[in-house]
């Protein structure tokens, strides 16, 4: 009985040994290469403003860390200017471009609405911010929005994206902070 | 050891009968080594006797004894020491018959016998404590690091409860080893929320070199190294294993862990072990909230096959670990007013309910080792030993988020991921050229390649490094000498994309060397069993990891941007310790252990002035730089019987460790503590042994010795927690049985820790009991 217990044991261990020794070996190659998984990452916030009397008035800001958080630091980073008492259809875009082609990576936080917001606090200029997309539950987006400007000055504008799982209510105070920018802003 | 004699007895009437019937062939010889059962270490002048003939020899400096001219047929031997119980053992003589004892120390002496301990070849003169079986039996279904902690001097570096990472001295990660069964442990050591990747049921002895020690062990070993052993293999005829079960209240977690070992009596050079263990727990709580996603699994197993002779041997041994885990959920945050707001909140801004379930963001580790030895005497007083072996370490980290593009997150590929295969060679040649003359000369070779896939935090490299040392010591009666040197030498290859514009990248591959002699020269004295001090200098050495020389990137869980610097050149650390060990008398054990650490090019994180601009925020950016560093401290342990079943055990340690080049603190060192545990021995009864109730108070000082303006929140206040211990024996159907109780936290306080770097977020986890059984089997063949 315990011979055969013995043998089975043996049997069983030689087996073992075969099968688990050894896991994929990535050392074998020469030199280790780098290997393409590129993360996903936002380099670019652009904000394009349509003045709302006048379809041909179109200014631009935008951010850009061309090779994601850390690295080399960002390569532009526009001051927000606008003219006063006017009202601005803006949009956002936001862009991967460390890949090619670039990736818009707005449209994916557009299918994910429900679990994204901006939200954008104005600070020492005089600038009223509504969004005026919706997600599946009638929440605001933020990717589209309306900007109200009235007297000239200058100061901060913060464009927030926050990420909400299952937390969105409409407020900026759940989850956590995917993008957070703030612009220099002048109204002239 | 009862077993034994149960078994004894039950053979004495076959043992008449086979003496007669082999009492023809008289040239048979009997030798082996004498063992201690609880560290493996060699145990000289035990006296080995054969019952019923006058025949009584004694073991030398190394445990070897021999008996000759002895018949065939089955014998008792009587094994005596003086620290140990006496063992009685049968042996079936037929021929040359090799047998090993293990015979077992006396409880109440164990603390005396590793100072006391006369051995030649394997000790060294620098300080070891030895985590205590009791305490190792405390901590079964705990970390490695939880384990580690009962020696003064060790204090663990954690994120949450899983991940726990041992530091000696005040030093860690990298700058500490972990020898795995002999094997340095190689694995992704740099990250501070990287916990070394070992089943901590492998280890038979668990214990800690303190101090500098890179001759011997090689760089790395700058704070201490620390050494897991696993149990010898069996080398007389049956099979014995033990199961161990544990269960603890706090995520309601439960471990399995088994072990068998065996050898034949029809091939008695021939044993064999498999080892496996598992794990599970759920969400843990503190006194207020639950952590959300904590849970853990884990399932590791481990095999050896030995093959022994007198003169010579060879082992194989592999292992696999595997873990995943889930990080806290509150902890990962987006930017510094994330975590501004996270740390002012008196609740995690994410609670909830219990659950086995793993969410995001975690952990997924598997690590394996193949490890081969062999061994053989070179003439009468050499022995040399050449070990092999291979680790291959997968690190998958995952995200809190999976990422938007839904093609992408369908993948579900980790966000970060690592893969590092090292192998290593080790020769060794130890030797005793003269009656007082003991020393070791060995070469080793290292290589290890690394890739990553998903997010780039550190590059892919190759090393290829190698050593070269020569200790010696010289020991008569009272003192004991010993000198070491070693070379080493380090070839480093990196394999980097930089960005150069225009969303294109371009390989970037560096080489670096680094070359570093250390030495070390350690003196013991010892008066009688009474006293004895011993004083160690000695140092070591370590090459900037890669992740200090090219890191570039977003720490999430850390919010900080680290840059590398690739001009980093090797640390060197200077190391004096002194041990002063006073037993004036059996109640009473006294040991303290003052230490002086001075480092050069001390590698550490200094804050950027302006903090960094990205489009998630402002984050604090940290270059890596290199100072001197001065880390000096002293460890305390006391020991009094106050009656005979009654002790009281006292451990203190602190550290002060200063950067010499700003004039400031060092950041993330651990404060000073103490200890004080009372234990009650209650009489064996019968079937009920070894049993004890202990209760242990343990005070953590405020860290306010701190860089200031560098840390995200100030270090939290000193902490006072309550624990308790019991343990009862019982034999239940001729085995011992061992029920263990243990309470953690047992005033349920709520508490942060300085060296938890959920401290932010967080509370440490309350009260938590563990129950435990323990089931030793051991029978014999025919």
């Amino acid at each position: 009985m315990n011979k055969k217990l013995n043998r089975l044991l043996v049997i069983g261990l030689v087996a073992a040994s075969v099968i688990t020794a050894c896991k994929k070996d990535k050392d074998l190659v020469p030199v280790p290469q780098p290997v393409e998984n590129e993360p996903e990452v936002i380099t670019t916030m652009k904000l394009m403003f349509v003045d709302s009397s006048n379809a041909s008035n179109v200014y631009y800001a935008t951010f850009r860390d061309p090779d994601g958080d850390g690295g080399t630091s960002f390569d532009i980073f526009d001051t927000i200017i606008l003219q006063p008492n006017k009202t601005w259809y803006t949009s956002i875009l936001l862009l991967n471009e460390t890949v090619s082609p670039i990736d818009t990576v707005s449209n994916d936080v557009l299918e994910e609405a429900n679990d994204h917001k901006f939200c954008f606090t104005p600070a020492g200029v005089s600038a009223t911010v509504q969004i005026t997309d919706l997600d599946g539950n009638g929440l605001p987006v933020g990717l589209q929005s309306k900007w109200r400007t009235s007297g000239t000055g200058s100061g901060t504008m913060q464009v927030e994206l926050r990420h909400q799982p299952g937390t969105k209510d409409g407020t900026c105070t759940s989850g956590e902070t995917d993008i957070s920018v703030v612009f220099p802003t002048k109204i002239q | 050891m009862i077993l034994r004699l149960n078994w004894f007895i039950l053979s004495v009437p076959f043992l008449l009968i086979s003496h007669q019937l082999h009492a023809q062939n008289c040239n048979g010889s009997i030798s082996g080594k004498v063992i201690d059962e609880h560290d493996g270490s060699p145990l000289g002048l035990a006296v080995i006797s054969i019952q019923g003939l006058k025949k009584t020899v004694q073991s030398d400096e190394n445990g070897n004894y021999r008996l000759d001219s002895i018949c065939n047929g089955d014998y008792i031997l009587l094994v005596r020491h003086k620290e140990c119980d006496p063992l009685r053992q049968k042996v079936t003589v037929k021929g040359e018959t090799i047998v090993s004892f293990y015979p077992e120390q006396r409880i109440m002496d164990l603390e005396s016998v590793t100072i006391q301990a006369q051995r030649l070849t394997s000790q060294s003169t620098q300080p070891k404590d030895q985590v205590s079986p009791e305490k190792l039996d405390q901590t079964k279904g705990l970390s490695l690091g939880d384990a580690l902690k009962t020696v003064p001097g060790v204090n663990t570096l954690n994120t949450g409860n899983s991940i726990s990472k041992p530091i000696i001295h005040g030093l860690h990660s990298n700058r500490i080893l972990i020898l795995n069964n002999e094997i340095r442990q190689e694995g992704q050591q740099w990250g501070i929320e990287h916990a070394p990747e070992i089943d901590p049921f492998i280890a038979g002895k668990l214990s800690v070199i303190k101090g500098a020690n890179s001759v011997r062990y090689g760089s790395d070993a700058m704070g201490g190294v620390v050494l897991v052993d696993p149990r010898p293999l069996r080398d007389s005829a049956g099979i014995n294993g033990e199961v161990n079960l544990i269960g603890a209240t706090n995520g309601r977690g439960g471990t399995a862990s088994a072990f068998f070992d065996g050898n034949f009596r029809k091939l008695p050079a021939f044993s064999w072990r498999v080892q496996g263990t598992l794990k599970q727990n759920g969400t843990l709580s503190t006194p207020k909230y639950n952590l959300i996603n904590t849970g853990l699994k884990e399932y590791n197993f481990s095999y050896a096959l030995g093959w022994k002779k007198q003169h010579y041997g060879a082992e194989v041994y592999y292992s696999q670990f595997n873990t995943t885990l889930g990080i806290f959920g509150a902890s990962h945050i987006g930017n510094l007013t994330d975590l501004d707001k996270a740390f002012h909140s008196s609740v995690p801004l994410e609670t909830g309910k219990f659950t086995y379930k793993i969410g995001r963001p975690y952990q997924h580790i598997e690590h394996e080792l193949l490890k081969a030895k062999c061994y053989f005497d070179t003439g009468k007083r050499g022995k040399l030993t050449i070990i092999y072996s291979r680790q291959y370490n997968l690190r998958y980290e995952y995200d809190k988020h999976p990422p938007l593009n839904d093609s992408l997150a369908a993948l579900n590929k980790p966000d970060l991921q690592f893969e590092i295969t090292t192998h290593t060679t080790d020769v060794i040649w130890e030797h005793r050229t003269a009656r007082h003359i003991a020393g070791s000369i060995g070469i080793n070779g290292i290589t290890q390649g690394n890739t990553y896939e998903g997010r780039a935090l550190i590059p892919n490299f190759r090393n290829y490094s190698g050593g070269i040392f020569w200790i010696e010591r010289w020991k008569k009666k009272h003192f004991e000498l010993e000198a070491g040197a070693r070379y080493d030498y380090k070839w480093l290859r990196i394999y980097k994309y930089e960005y150069i514009g225009n969303a294109t990248y371009e390989l970037i591959s560096p080489i670096h060397h680094f070359e570093n002699v250390t030495g070390n020269l350690g003196a013991i004295y010892k008066k009688d069993s009474s006293f004895n001090v011993s004083l160690n200098v000695s140092s070591a050495w370590r090459a900037p990891s890669v992740s200090e020389l090219y890191s570039s990137g977003l720490h999430h869980g850390a919010a900080a941007i680290e840059y590398g610097n690739p001009a980093l050149g090797s640390e060197i650390a200077y190391n004096a310790i002194l041990a002063i060990r006073y037993q004036p008398s059996d109640q009473l054990f006294i040991e303290v252990s003052p230490y002086y650490n001075f480092i050069h090019n001390f590698i550490y994180r200094q804050p950027t002035e302006e903090p960094v601009l990205t489009i998630r925020g402002a984050f604090p950016g940290f270059n890596y730089v290199q100072t001197d560093a001065i880390l000096k401290g002293c460890d305390f342990y006391a020991n009094y019987k106050i009656f005979k079943r009654f002790e009281l055990t006292g451990k203190a340690s602190i550290l002060r460790a200063w950067n010499k080049t700003q004039d400031n603190w060092l950041i993330m060192m651990p404060a000073d503590r103490g200890e004080l545990e009372a234990i009650y021995r209650f009489k064996s009864h019968g079937k009920i042994q070894k049993a004890y109730l202990s209760v242990s108070a343990l005070y953590v000082n405020k860290q306010w010795r701190v860089p200031q303006n560098v840390d995200f929140a100030p270090p939290p206040p000193a902490y006072f927690l309550l624990g308790a211990n019991a343990s009862i024996t019982v034999k239940i159907a001729q085995q011992d049985i061992e029920f263990g109780l243990s309470v953690q936290n047992a005033l349920n306080q709520s508490y942060r820790d300085y060296l938890d770097r959920f401290r932010y977020f967080a509370d440490q986890p309350g009260i938590n009991v563990l129950g435990r059984i323990k089931i030793p089997f051991h029978f014999g063949f025919k």
